[in-house]
């Protein structure tokens, strides 16, 4: 036991539990997976891949732990059961409490060791076991696909929605971006057609953001495009925030979504400002990649 | 063979309201063990492998006008689907909270109460008369007549062994820790429920209780100190405040303060449902040589802090070989 007198690799603390669970949830597409995990004194990401064709990335920036010490020389990377971490994180979210954890790698085992540290009379206490990861992840290398990045925002809610429609039709999916009128088209061919189309100008409610100087079309795997946006939990989505969408070279897709993790304000009912909560800081960064299935043009 | 009496509204109440909607949670049918001083709902105590839980109350605490015969020492037991009585206790009310509208005169209760009795009929498409437990609610122009079947009345052998579970059931584990919060402990374990089936359960003299789940890939447990202890307690040493929650419990295992125990994270979560029936405590303890986990809830007489001796309700958990898991 003589590795516990040295200080571990990484120690951190974390407010909202619940935050976490749900940006890790909007990356678990399928019951068992494999997920790197990568600390380092920027902070902490976490990564999940699909047959090479669709992987993502969560960034946890060391400014939403509230305390973040980081002890190594160089980046630690082991490999875990996403669905168990989430599972594990999730028993340590207590409604109506405050919920701060303690974070620790490595154990005696080199385990993932996490510990609620509200109480000394009650804490719940939980190991992970990690493993060495078996390749590097595949680095998907997202470039622009010309001088000007073609990309669009749209709520997520809408996103979310539209895809769900959209499995009807089943197997792939073609996104078109068409510069004029600007435009943005889901489509799906298979036991029937369905289109969905966002207007710019019409819908700009739903359509946030438009770029696109030339008419782009790619296809995907309708179960990879889903997998970008049908695990987010509804109280994300309740946020309001729009999902940012662009095509890159060859027709790599990218979808970004911006999570709050911070404090919920509803457990501030003894009263006082809740603004101090607010943070902008405490925001997780998620970005799916889909590779397209064949190109159109 | 002959029962029947009145439910009380107290009685109603403590059923419709609590310890029904717990004991559904705890299985289908039940045993009811009625005597001439208590009604008592038995869960698994005849047929071993579920979670056995035992819900006594004096007469007095239900019915009145309380009237029992039988050959076998005024003793009648049957099996009972608890979610059928629940219907039929829950519909009851409704009716008779419509009529309480109607009739504003204090003294119409009478006529207004609920009486529930042991009959035999003969239902549509029978040959055969089937037992039955009658609830029959008489309003201000009607009455609701509810029939809810149930098994044929156990034999005087089967009584016996029934009263004799019972009193085997009553064992009290040496050591009792009080469980601090019921709904919470509850959400914990729900929880638990994804990442694995067998519990580990350890409590010490000291006051500690700790449950965890453990896999080759993952252990995940809570820990409660310094809880109110009843029965055989200890003082912790003091070199021993500081270690892990994980060496503490060995240590005090290898000085015979503190046992652990496995049992099923269902059967857990299930004996979990008993807040349900709104207890004021709840005892955690393990049996003598690790026999069981026993849970045991108490209630207050309302307005105070004395415990309410005609109402009990304790479960026990049957106990998975270690080899097994």
């Amino acid at each position: 036991m003589s590795s516990w007198d040295e200080a571990p690799d990484v120690v951190c603390h974390l407010e909202n539990v619940q935050g976490l669970v749900d940006v890790l949830t909007a990356a678990r597409w399928k019951r068992h997976q494999f997920a790197l995990l990568e600390f380092s004194e920027h902070g902490v990401v976490l990564i999940v891949e699909e047959t090479a064709c669709l992987q993502a990335k969560v960034y946890l920036k060391r400014d939403l732990f509230i305390r973040y010490d980081y002890n190594a020389h160089s980046r630690r990377r082991f490999g875990l059961s996403l669905g168990l971490f989430v599972d594990c994180l999730n028993a340590f979210s207590v409604p109506a409490h405050s919920n701060l954890i303690q974070i620790q790698y490595p154990g005696p085992q080199m385990q993932l060791l996490l510990k609620s540290v509200d109480s000394p009379d009650a804490s719940i206490c939980a190991e992970i076991s990690t493993r060495i990861p078996e390749t590097i992840a595949w680095d998907y290398n997202f470039e622009p696909a010309g001088a000007n990045p073609l990309t669009f925002t749209v709520k997520s809610a809408a996103l979310k929605e539209a895809i769900e429609d959209l499995e009807w039709p089943g197997s792939s999916i073609q996104i078109i971006l068409e510069p004029d009128p600007p435009s943005v088209t889901l489509r799906g061919e298979g036991h029937g057609d369905l289109q969905i189309d966002f207007m710019y100008y019409a819908n700009s409610d739903l359509l946030v953001a438009f770029q696109c100087d030339q008419r782009t079309s790619f296809k995907y795997k309708y179960k990879f495009l889903r997998a970008t946006i049908s695990n987010m939990p509804s109280s994300v989505l309740k946020e309001n925030r729009g999902s940012k969408l662009s095509i890159g070279r060859g027709g790599m897709l990218k979808v970004q979504h911006l999570v709050s993790i911070a404090k919920p304000s509803v457990s501030h009912a003894y009263g006082g400002d809740p603004v101090g909560y607010q943070q902008s800081g405490r925001i997780a960064h998620i970005e799916f990649y889909v590779k397209p299935e064949e190109s159109d043009d | 063979m002959k029962f029947k009496a009145f439910l009380t509204d107290n009685g109603v109440n403590l059923l419709e309201k609590r310890f029904l909607p717990a004991l559904d949670k705890i299985g289908k049918t039940c045993h009811l063990y009625l005597t001439r001083d208590n009604a008592i709902f038995l869960h698994n105590l005849l047929n071993g492998d579920g979670v056995q839980s035992v819900a006594q109350f004096r007469i007095q605490a239900l019915f009145d006008d309380y009237r029992i015969s039988s050959q076998n020492d005024d003793r009648i037991a049957f099996t009972i689907d608890v979610s059928l009585l629940l219907r039929a206790l829950r519909s009851t009310v409704s009716i008779s909270s419509e009529y309480g509208a109607d009739v504003a005169a204090p003294d119409s209760d009478s006529s207004n109460r609920l009486q529930i009795k042991l009959v035999k009929k003969l239902p549509p498409n029978c040959t055969v008369a089937m037992p039955f437990l009658t609830v029959e609610t008489r309003g201000y122009k009607s009455a609701v007549i509810q029939d809810i079947p149930i098994s044929k009345p156990l034999s005087r052998a089967q009584v016996v062994e029934l009263q004799n579970a019972l009193e085997m059931a009553q064992d009290l584990p040496q050591t009792l820790v009080q469980v601090p919060d019921l709904i919470q402990l509850q959400n914990f374990v729900d929880r638990m429920k994804n990442v694995g089936d067998v519990l580990n359960v350890f409590i010490s003299k000291y006051g500690d209780l700790r449950v965890d789940v453990s896999t080759t890939l993952i252990s995940l447990g809570a820990e409660f100190r310094k809880l109110l202890v009843i029965g055989e307690q200890a003082n912790e040493p003091a070199e021993d405040q500081n270690l892990s929650a994980r060496s503490r419990s060995s240590k005090s295992i290898s000085r015979g303060d503190g046992q652990t125990v496995q049992v099923s994270v269902k059967h857990f979560s299930k004996s979990l449902q008993c807040h349900l029936s709104k207890p004021d405590c709840a005892f955690y303890g393990i049996a003598p040589q690790g026999s069981c986990l026993t849970m045991i809830f108490q209630f207050f007489i309302p307005g105070s802090r004395q415990s309410d001796k005609s109402i009990s309700l304790h479960c026990r958990l049957p106990v998975l070989d270690p080899g097994s898991s």
